[in-house]
């Protein structure tokens, strides 16, 4: 049985493997893309909105409250970020759903190589927000000695959310797997709405993770300039 | 299950790309329309608010002003009720003053008409009771009555006194026309030369002496020498006869004006 859709080697060129996890999140990319451009192409700015139209500002709307919830000051610079988290992994778990495709992020590259994207953009914004400095300095405190430890935590709450991402949409793949051959009837049927939700749930949950671990980065400069402030991060 | 490492750089690279395209094509426009109508409600709800101060004010101006012309209609009412008062008190009293005044024309109308009417019937009765007395002293007592004026005339003549006497003689003098002599009914030749006589007499010797009629003085004669006039006739008797007329014309228009209703 093939689990991993990185196995599944579509085409292969001059010893370069085309596998099933870069075409679907081509699919998965193409569709994000096409959908929003069909949509935001004819941009209604009137009384008079397409119900398209507000989707898409529902959705928007509500990725950028649920930022702001975490505490960003300033929803509008990592929407693109978290919110392409949100809405990837989320498309790319739902379209499970469709016969014949393999959800990319059911291969641990994909989870890793967004796991990698997050260890990257959270120090990216906390420069970004406050300086290179400021943000180095953060690992010798409160004394150098922590340096070693902090460096530890920020690669294990890399791998984290890496590895809780792919083993709960490959647990789901698992499962329809190991039901089909047990009952092969009705059961998957259940399981594949069951991996819809936590599909979802999945796409949720990485998204707030990030944001939650770029907003801790930034709390923790906030906290530094106003003690009264509390640290409700993990 | 082993992670392959190009599979993941090739991901990372599609992630980037898909944060670029995602932020080009879904964010930027999304959060742009909705900012842009946002904006655009926000001003229109201004407006809509700046105009519902306006109308507002309006309204208040409009509310002051309708106050202010009621206020001007009732000072203009009160003043217009006024003036009708005072012109219907002032109509009423010319019309008062109107009526006063016709009511006195029509008084001494009636007065004059009344006084008229009196003179109108002294005159007849006098002429009635002259010639009833007239006819009566004929009938009975065979008398001229006419003759008997001219001697009775003739008689007080020759009793004036002397000053009286003078006067006339001296009035005699400074005319110089004839002696004027007016009697009721016409003298017989006989009464005339009589007081001809008496006028020499007593006069002027050798003044002429005119006779005339005068149907106004009622049984008696008129001695005129120049502004000098001496006469002797029936009308002092009738001034009893008037006054008792007068005191019917009186009780009966007293009660006439008792009868009718007072008209102011």
């Amino acid at each position: 049985m093939e689990i991993s859709p990185d196995a599944w080697v579509i085409y292969e060129w001059r010893g370069l493997s085309l596998n099933a996890t870069i075409v679907f999140t081509w699919v998965v990319m193409a569709l994000l893309v096409l959908g929003s451009w069909a949509v935001t192409a004819r941009l209604s700015e009137g009384e008079t909105v397409s119900r398209w139209q507000v989707a898409l500002e529902v959705i928007v709307t509500t990725i950028r409250d649920q930022i702001a919830e975490v505490g960003a000051d300033e929803p509008g610079r990592y929407l693109p970020f978290i919110g392409t988290l949100f809405l990837f992994i989320a498309s790319a778990n739902v379209l499970g759903i469709v016969p014949g495709y393999q959800p990319p992020t059911g291969s641990l590259s994909t989870t890793a190589a967004l796991a990698l994207c997050v260890l990257v953009a959270v120090p990216l914004f906390s420069i970004g927000e406050r300086g290179i400095f400021s943000y180095l300095r953060t690992y010798v405190q409160p004394t150098p000695l922590m340096l070693p430890f902090n460096i530890v935590s920020e690669a294990s709450r890399t791998i984290a959310l890496a590895v809780r991402l792919y083993g709960n949409v490959m647990s789901g793949t698992v499962i329809v797997g190991i039901l089909i051959s047990v009952a092969p009837f009705f059961f998957p049927v259940v399981m594949q709405v069951l991996g819809l939700l936590t599909g979802l749930i999945q796409a949720y949950i990485f998204a707030i993770l990030a944001m939650v671990y770029i907003g801790s980065a930034s709390r923790s400069r906030r906290r530094a300039d106003d003690p009264s402030t509390n640290d409700t991060g993990d | 299950m082993q992670i392959d490492w190009l599979t993941v750089a090739a991901q990372i690279v599609n992630f980037l790309v898909l944060v670029w395209l995602l932020q080009r094509f879904l964010y930027r426009p999304i959060t742009a329309a909705m900012a842009r109508r946002e904006e655009r409600i926000e001003s229109r709800l201004s407006e809509a608010k700046t105009a519902r101060t306006e109308v507002e004010a309006e309204a208040e101006r409009l509310r002051e002003q309708q106050k202010d012309l009621e206020a001007s209609r009732e000072e203009a009412l009160r003043k217009v009720r006024h003036e009708a008062a005072d012109l219907r008190s002032a109509m009423e009293d010319d019309l008062r003053e109107e009526m006063e005044a016709r009511r006195k024309t029509w008084e001494n109308h009636l007065q004059e008409e009344r006084d008229a009417f009196a003179a109108k019937l002294r005159q007849r009765a006098g002429h009635q009771v002259i010639e009833i007395v007239g006819r009566v002293l004929q009938d009975y007592v065979g008398s001229d009555l006419a003759g008997q004026v001219a001697g009775t005339f003739v008689d007080r003549l020759g009793r004036l006194d002397d000053e009286a006497r003078d006067k006339l003689s001296a009035a005699a003098k400074r005319a110089d026309g004839p002696v004027k002599v007016e009697s009721s009914v016409l003298l017989k030749p006989a009464a005339r030369s009589q007081i001809t006589r008496a006028v020499h007499e007593h006069i002027a010797p050798d003044i002429e002496v005119d006779y005339h009629e005068d149907g106004d003085l009622l049984l008696g004669v008129r001695l005129t020498v120049g502004e000098q006039t001496v006469e002797w006739s029936a009308t002092r008797f009738l001034g009893r006869l008037e006054t008792t007329l007068d005191e019917v014309i009186e009780g009966s228009s007293r009660l006439r004006s008792g009868r009718t209703p007072a008209t102011g």
